[in-house]
């Protein structure tokens, strides 16, 4: 097979198409390689091919402004040679550029043939991100067949509990239990397993009344065993042939680890993972249980974002992992303290929009009818919160420092509508997205109602120039700076949350704190198509985030952690970013500030 | 004389059964053919071939002894070879072989044809003197070259993939070469023959 085949195979949406339109493809391939400053394509000329970066990188020109910077695997000169109409723009080499240049004809033919291949093109030069992120996500589909290839090794998740055959069956119980783990291996002197004692076995110990007997008289013996490198499917097979529940794994004879049944089915079913952690933190009885569960939450959403699941779907099943926890925390503290539950519990930030899915640090607030020791109360919820793993807020944004009587509130906001200073606009972005989480609902609901009468165009004002002071980075220097590394919440979420929350109170959505809800709410006055481009970048952003966020703790993108596809789509939707911010300056009249 | 620009390759690379052109035969044989620095990979040959002798199965890394046996004969596809090959200079990763194996062969079938070839692997060694970058590649293998000039894709290797490989090396170390001032062929040639009597002096 020629090179260019496998190299067009590995590349979106090359690889929709059939080996017979491959080969359309290939019979007109011709490849050159362009001196840097040579002009590829001109402005005016109808393209007679279309052409792939190979290597190199190219830039795009558009009345002697470069609007785009492409380079590896991306494609240029499509409209032109499709609809037959001069190209809008020149494409100039910036580099020593070889590129794959496919002569029009053949283009145009796959281009009728192929269905998939050509919406690829039209949905990405009409921007319809949806299904531009279909596209993308069709990739993910086959998940169910990879997790049944994977090596039985990779989905054990805990270390192995082994005991020896002459141990006593009370020990083996205790260890099983300390290790919360439902079986325990017997292994010989060389680690080769020899039984396994299971919860199930234990009942019969219990029923015959022989808690003083010996591993061995209960265990199974031999034990089925898979070796570590056996697919996933096989282990399945040898479970459900055999009837038992757990399988040890080996790894060339000796002791590897244990899996059950529902380690399989949790691959097949990932968020099975998080109604584990959901349990943990339901049934927590103390801030050890709690941090436990904090690790499990940490460890299981970076497995889901792992397995492909999107900040959209992630953000709606941790939040409220989240707020279990928060209640949890808060119902220890009332009985440690004896507090009585005259007050409600609010948080702000990414949990009060229900967009958390790593907590970072706490922001929390608490509004009461007494103030009564609530001080001390708040404090204490805080500091169960923070030795449970969730950090105390470096600002200040905590309920032990922002605890005061509903009248109080109400005066804060009143003053942080009527002058909006620097200070007090940070206020309002901040405590505009308080959520109750837990407590008496009907403080927060008596808030709402008079912040909403306390609304001030100035304020609004003051907030949409705060939202769109940062700007996403564009143009030749932008790329340059994604290209050393982004912040991608700086310049990519908070305009959109910022700004979309101006749009939001200025509606008098005051109750709605999420994003994509408040997107959709002001998709009347914003206009659907803008609103709809809007939320499909903030998801794609808040994917990135996420996955990055995986490997490291700081939200610092850069483009080579980026594939091709990822890095066009961050362009588009910083270019979705920026006209949004025009539109809101000009709705709030702050333009020339 | 013409310029590099307009100068037409064949970008060759013959598998054989060894490395003796009187004992072994040619396999398979692939084309690539460029004009300067385009590459006209519509226009790629590839064929295999049937030995006239028995073929050692270690011999023949891919090619399957019943694709051979439905193979053409040399002698039939001569014609095809000499009319791709002829008024173009021969390119190619230790081209030598690939050439005396071609000459041989085609003298056999009756063609008298005289080529001129250039060897990437020599072009390499002149370039990496003269630019500076001595001592970068500790081998010229076609391997390591695809890996330094970054046209190294996931392929299997046959003769047609690695004519391919070799055109995209080819092409690059041409623009190199013209921007270093060589701009005809000839100048190229002389180059590399004084480079070559250079080479065995030191």
């Amino acid at each position: 097979m020629i090179p260019p085949k496998e190299f067009l195979k590995r590349i979106k949406p090359f690889s929709f198409l059939s080996e017979d339109e491959l080969n359309i493809l290939l019979s007109n391939l011709e490849v050159e390689i362009f001196e840097e400053g040579e002009v590829i394509l001109n402005a005016g000329k109808i393209s007679k091919y279309v052409y792939l970066i190979f290597s190199g990188s190219v830039g795009i020109y558009q009345n002697g402004e470069m609007v785009d910077h492409i380079g590896k695997g991306e494609l240029f000169g499509v409209i032109s040679t499709i609809s037959d109409t001069p190209s809008s723009f020149s494409a100039i080499a910036i580099e020593d550029t070889v590129c794959y240049m496919f002569g029009k004809e053949a283009f145009k033919e796959v281009f009728k043939r192929n269905q998939r291949f050509s919406s690829f093109f039209s949905t990405f030069v009409t921007k319809k991100f949806r299904s531009f992120m279909d596209i993308i996500n069709e990739t993910a589909s086959d998940a169910g067949e990879r997790v049944l290839l994977k090596d039985v090794a990779s989905i054990i998740h805990k270390k192995p509990v082994v005991c020896s055959a002459e141990d006593n069956i009370i020990d083996a119980a205790r260890k099983m239990m300390e290790n919360r783990v439902g079986s325990v291996v017997i292994v010989d002197r060389e680690f080769h397993p020899v039984g396994i004692l299971t919860d199930h076995d234990l009942q019969k110990v219990v029923v015959d009344g022989r808690t003083n007997a010996l591993v061995k008289e209960y265990m199974s013996s031999p034990v089925i065993s898979i070796e570590k490198s056996s697919p996933v499917f096989e282990a399945y097979v040898k479970l459900v042939e055999s009837g038992i529940d757990h399988l040890v794994v080996t790894d060339k004879g000796k002791m590897k680890g244990v899996i059950s049944s529902k380690d399989i089915l949790s691959e097949f079913e990932p968020t099975a993972l998080l109604i584990a952690v959901y349990r943990r933190i339901k049934k927590a009885r103390d801030v050890e249980d709690l941090k436990r569960g904090i690790e499990l939450l940490k460890s299981s959403v970076s497995e889901l974002s792992n397995k492909g699941l999107h900040f959209h779907e992630l953000s709606r099943l941790i939040n409220s992992v989240y707020d279990t926890l928060t209640v949890r925390a808060i119902e220890m503290a009332l009985t440690e303290t004896g507090t009585k539950d005259d007050f409600v519990w609010v948080s702000m930030g990414s949990n009060g929009r229900k967009e958390q899915i790593i907590a970072t640090d706490q922001d929390n607030a608490l509004i009461c009818s007494d103030l009564e020791s609530m001080k001390e109360f708040a404090s204490h919820v805080n500091r169960i919160l923070s030795e449970a793993g969730i950090p105390m807020c470096e600002a200040g944004y905590m309920a032990e420092k922002w605890c005061y009587h509903l009248d109080d509130w109400r005066k804060m906001f009143r003053k942080w509508f009527d002058e909006p200073t620097p200070e007090h606009v940070r206020y309002l972005s901040i405590f505009l997205d308080m959520r109750p989480i837990y407590g008496k609902i009907s403080l927060y609901e008596e808030l709402l109602e008079d912040v909403r009468e306390s609304v001030t165009n100035q304020a609004l004002r003051f907030l949409a120039i705060d939202a769109t002071s940062i700007e996403p980075p564009l143009g030749f220097f932008g790329i340059k700076r994604i290209e050393k590394g982004i912040d991608l919440k700086k310049h990519g979420i908070y305009p959109i949350i910022n700004g979309v929350r101006v749009l939001a109170v200025e509606q008098g959505l005051l109750g709605v704190t999420n994003t994509v809800e408040r997107l959709e709410y002001a998709s009347e006055i914003m206009g659907r198509e803008r609103s709809h481009a809007l939320r499909e970048s903030f998801e794609f952003i808040q994917d990135l985030r996420l996955k990055h966020q995986v490997f490291e703790e700081n939200n610092l993108l850069k483009s080579s952690e980026l594939d091709k596809l990822s890095f066009i789509l961050l362009k588009e939707s910083f270019k979705i970013i920026s006209e949004f911010q025009r539109y809101l300056r000009t709705r709030f009249r702050v333009d020339g500030i | 004389m013409t310029g590099i620009r307009e100068t037409k390759f064949s970008v060759v690379d013959v598998e054989t059964t060894g490395l003796n052109t009187r004992k072994d035969e040619i396999l398979a044989i692939a084309i690539v053919p460029m004009t300067g620095t385009r590459i006209h990979a519509y226009d790629a040959f590839y064929t295999l071939l049937k030995p006239e002798g028995k073929v050692k199965a270690m011999h023949i890394h891919g090619l399957t002894p019943d694709a051979l046996k439905n193979a053409p004969e040399f002698d039939s596809i001569a014609p095809e070879i000499v009319r791709r090959l002829e008024n173009s200079i021969i390119v190619g990763h230790a081209v030598e072989i690939d050439a005396s194996f071609l000459r041989k062969h085609l003298k056999k079938t009756g063609f008298k044809i005289e080529f001129k070839h250039l060897d990437i692997a020599e072009i390499e060694q002149w370039l990496a003197d003269r630019l500076g970058e001595r001592g970068v590649l500790s081998d010229y293998s076609l391997d390591r070259l695809a890996e330094k000039y970054e046209v190294k894709i996931p392929y299997r290797h046959n003769a047609l993939a690695d004519a391919f490989v070799t055109a995209q090396i080819f092409q690059i170390q041409l623009l190199r070469l013209m921007k270093y001032g060589v701009n005809s062929f000839d100048k190229l040639i002389k180059l590399l023959q004084a480079y070559r009597s250079y080479a065995k002096i030191f």
